[in-house]
């Protein structure tokens, strides 16, 4: 397990270095035709979001130490800016997001900084997988002392083995949920890692015409001023 | 006169390129002081931490034994998640982070220090 750790952690920094380079190459151009300039934020994007990526699997190896502290966290407002940040990415690449809440603003135990990935990682998937024709929808609702984020895409129904290897437990590593076209399954292998750790569920429903991965949290005991 | 130090040469050049100053590039901190030690003084340093040989520390500790180069200012470029806190008694006047600083940013402090 350690070594695993480990070589995940150096991936990370192997890969991050090429990233930022990447960034700062595209930043760096002056005059660009507008073809030129869509490339450009094109590039820093795609940067971005792999950096983002890569952060996150170098989180997994401090997961072991604890050192994400739970603590109440308004879920609106993390999907709010996830989705504010990925809202621009949307648009980009003409994809339109639906947002749905259907429960009062809640505050669950969970860590910030986790969650956002958590939700971010999936609706990323979301995008990936939907077309200019469909939309990707986030909605949140309440039930039973918890409070579910659902996102859903209308791309590939999700291969029914992978769907019980999901539904039996956590994931052990990203190689074993590559089950859709482009997908090496790496961002819902650290959303259920993420969500392991802050104790949350986390889940895909199959359907005829697409897939929703959802997280559900506690809510916090502590009274919501949101 | 700007110094720009890190063993990433295509970072290095970004950064060069940004500041839209005749830079001199150094791939590490043994280099660059004894270009400093022949008498190239620079108005400003770009720095990276994790260099090959001595790290970017060393080179600040360096920096502020002598006289002529204590109260140089040095810009903290780095991968590295830490704000610089500290730093400014080794004439750190800032820290940018690769994963997110823009051309504009660098441009900021030369002109601020080196113009």
């Amino acid at each position: 397990m350690e070594s695993e750790v480990d070589g995940i952690l150096v991936a990370a920094h192997e890969l991050k270095a090429p990233l930022a380079v990447l960034r700062q190459l595209a930043l760096s151009f002056d005059e660009m035709e507008p073809e030129g300039e869509k490339i450009r934020s094109e590039m820093v994007q795609v940067s971005e979001r792999a950096i983002k990526q890569v952060n996150d699997l170098a989180k997994i190896r401090r997961l072991e130490n604890g050192l994400f502290k739970m603590e109440p966290v308004a879920i609106r407002e993390v999907c709010d800016e996830v989705s504010r940040e990925l809202g621009l990415l949307f648009r980009f690449n003409n994809r339109d997001l639906y947002i749905k809440y259907s429960n009062r603003s809640r505050l669950v135990s969970a860590n910030r900084e986790l969650l956002y990935s958590v939700i971010y990682n999936f609706l990323l998937n979301a995008m990936h997988y939907s077309s200019e024709e469909t939309k990707s929808e986030l909605v949140v609702r309440e039930s039973g002392g918890r409070v579910k984020v659902l996102i859903r895409d209308y791309g590939p129904a999700l291969p029914i083995d992978v769907w019980k290897e999901i539904r039996r437990g956590w994931l052990k590593k990203p190689t074993s949920i590559a089950m859709r076209p482009g997908s090496s399954g790496l961002g819902l292998y650290i959303a259920s890692k993420f969500s392991k750790y802050m104790n949350a569920e986390v889940g895909a429903i199959r359907h005829r015409d697409g897939t929703s991965f959802y997280v559900s949290l506690p809510i916090s005991k502590q009274m919501s001023l949101f | 006169m700007i110094f720009v130090i890190d063993d990433d040469k295509i970072m290095a050049e970004c950064v060069k390129r940004a500041s839209k100053s005749d830079a001199k590039i150094f791939s590490d901190a043994i280099e660059a002081m004894s270009a400093i030690s022949d008498g190239e003084l620079p108005d400003l340093i770009f720095l990276d931490v994790l260099l090959n040989g001595p790290d970017g520390f060393t080179f600040l500790n360096e920096l502020v034994s002598y006289d002529d180069t204590r109260k140089i200012p040095v810009v903290i470029v780095s991968a590295l998640d830490f704000n610089g806190k500290g730093l400014d008694s080794y004439g750190v006047v800032g820290v940018l982070n690769k994963d997110t600083m823009k051309p504009e940013e660098i441009r900021e402090y030369v002109e601020k220090y080196a113009e």
